[in-house]
């Protein structure tokens, strides 16, 4: 990114969202308020208010540190916050419920996968924890799709990195979520896998899903989203739609946001 | 199956499987268990004890302490990768996920025991006799009520700085009961005395085996809540 002093975001064009005037009559599939998470004294997330629609894809970009994993991690149950709620389809999350995992999909920048399990086994494994029946058809068929299906048989620490993410999206879809939450999913990825990744992240905008995607791509997170946020210590410091913005316009908008003078 | 039963054995299932192909936990448990039984033969004058007096005691201590060897690593197999947060994000219940983890040492750890059994059996020259098939039935007992706390504590000391270092402080003060209760019986059985005479103490065992799943059943979910 470029350190260049940009003009402010109205003069680029940039719709900031006005909670206010955000129409929810599509149903809200996504809700948190008041996330917030301490970690001793450092606050990693700082009072999140986020609503989301169905078929939103909402990129949140932001400097290292400010939070976005933590945000992710709560929005996905993994992670208790240490005020506020998160709501999939009306529905809190809760740790002695075991009914919302199901609604969830999360590609972390941990893959979630046993290197010592072959390819098919892991997606096996997790299919089964997911309850889902019709296994003997859905894996290959997600395999297939994320360009492993020569690969079922191989262990997962025999895969290249690429490879190893590709399976983490299999994982994290395999069960048809409704909301699907991208840590960095781009990280450490050749050409030719970000490619395959992109195809099956494009079809993620099928207008059923909610995705929320966490990266310093701005090129990628910039194709995909519908909404864009920039999180800085903590707190959406600006959110806004994505109607068209060039790479270079959001970069330089960036930049004033992080550094303050927007 | 149901899909609670089913989450269970695929969790088992896996952990096995990954034993299997790695063997760290049994191969380090094994060796121990052979190790153990050689220098306690040497460490014991036969010429002013009787090894049948205090082999029950080196059996159950050899299980303990190769014991730990195994179960403080049962979630290292998940820190890998993340994978324990997969799982945690999973519908699983917390509880299947402890039930399925305790099933799987309890296999692991089982299979630790007669070997301990047959190293020392064969060191200290114990004849069982008829005795036998209860001996193995307490060591079992024993082993269930073991890995029960020792997957709890594991998943507490995991999350810490000291890792496992902080097992054997967790989990020894409450193994007392189950190594009061279980060398007192398995010295009776070795000496030959019939089961009758040490059937309470077998059920206390057993008491404390369920108490210890259920009570880690229960207890599970905090301890990795994030």
């Amino acid at each position: 990114m470029t350190d260049e002093v940009s003009p402010s975001a109205d003069t680029l064009g940039l719709e900031k969202i006005d909670r206010d005037e955000i129409d929810h009559s599509n149903g809200v599939v996504l809700q948190a308020e008041g996330l917030r998470r301490d970690y001793g004294s450092v606050v990693a997330v700082d009072g999140v208010d986020l609503t989301m629609e169905e078929g939103e894809f909402l990129t949140i970009f932001g400097p290292n540190g400010a939070g976005k994993s933590s945000l992710l991690g709560m929005l996905g149950g993994g992670m208790r916050p240490t005020a506020g709620t998160v709501r999939v389809r009306g529905q809190a999350l809760s740790f002695s419920e075991h009914d919302w995992q199901h609604r969830i999909g999360m590609l972390s920048h941990r893959g979630f996968l046993y290197g010592r399990l072959t390819v098919e086994e892991n997606l096996r494994f997790y299919g089964t924890l997911f309850g889902l029946r019709d296994l003997d058809e859905r894996v290959p068929a997600r395999l297939a799709r994320v360009g492993l299906a020569e690969r079922a048989r191989f262990e997962v620490r025999q895969l290249s990195h690429g490879m190893r993410q590709r399976l983490s999206l299999a994982r994290a879809l395999l069960h048809d979520p409704d909301v699907v939450l991208l840590d960095e999913p781009y990280t450490g990825l050749d050409p030719s896998a970000a490619g395959v990744l992109r195809s099956v992240l494009g079809e993620l905008r099928d207008g059923r899903r909610t995705v929320v995607m966490v990266t310093h791509n701005l090129r990628e997170g910039l194709a995909m989203a519908t909404r864009l946020a920039v999180q800085v210590s903590g707190r959406f410091a600006w959110e806004g739609s994505n109607q068209g913005l060039g790479r270079e316009e959001f970069e330089r908008h960036y930049h004033d946001v992080v550094e303050g003078r927007v | 199956m149901s899909t609670y039963l089913s989450q269970v054995w695929v969790i088992v299932w896996k952990d096995l499987v990954l034993e299997m192909r790695s063997r760290e936990r049994i191969a380090a448990m094994g060796a121990f268990a052979v190790l153990a039984g050689v220098l306690f033969n040497f460490s014991i004058d036969t010429t002013t004890t009787r090894p049948q007096d205090v082999a029950s005691g080196l059996i159950w201590m050899t299980l303990i302490f190769g014991g730990l060897l195994g179960v403080g690593r049962t979630f290292h197999l998940e820190a890998q990768d993340g994978a324990l947060q997969g799982v945690l994000m999973s519908p699983a219940p917390k509880d299947a996920v402890f039930l399925a983890k305790t099933a799987a040492n309890f296999v692991l750890l089982y299979v630790v025991s007669l070997l301990v059994l047959g190293v020392f059996g064969l060191f200290f020259g114990l004849d069982l006799g008829p005795n036998l098939g209860w001996v193995v039935v307490v060591l079992g007992l024993g082993a269930l009520g073991f890995v029960a706390l020792g997957t709890l504590f594991a998943a507490v000391s995991t999350g810490t700085n000291m890792g496992e270092t902080l097992l054997p402080v967790l989990v020894f003060p409450l193994l007392v009961p189950m190594v009061i209760y279980g060398v007192g019986t398995t010295t009776r059985l070795i000496n030959g005395r019939p089961f009758d005479e040490v059937e309470g103490n077998v059920r206390m065992l057993g008491a404390f085996a369920l108490a210890a799943v259920a009570a880690g059943a229960v207890l599970f979910r905090y301890v990795v809540e994030d």
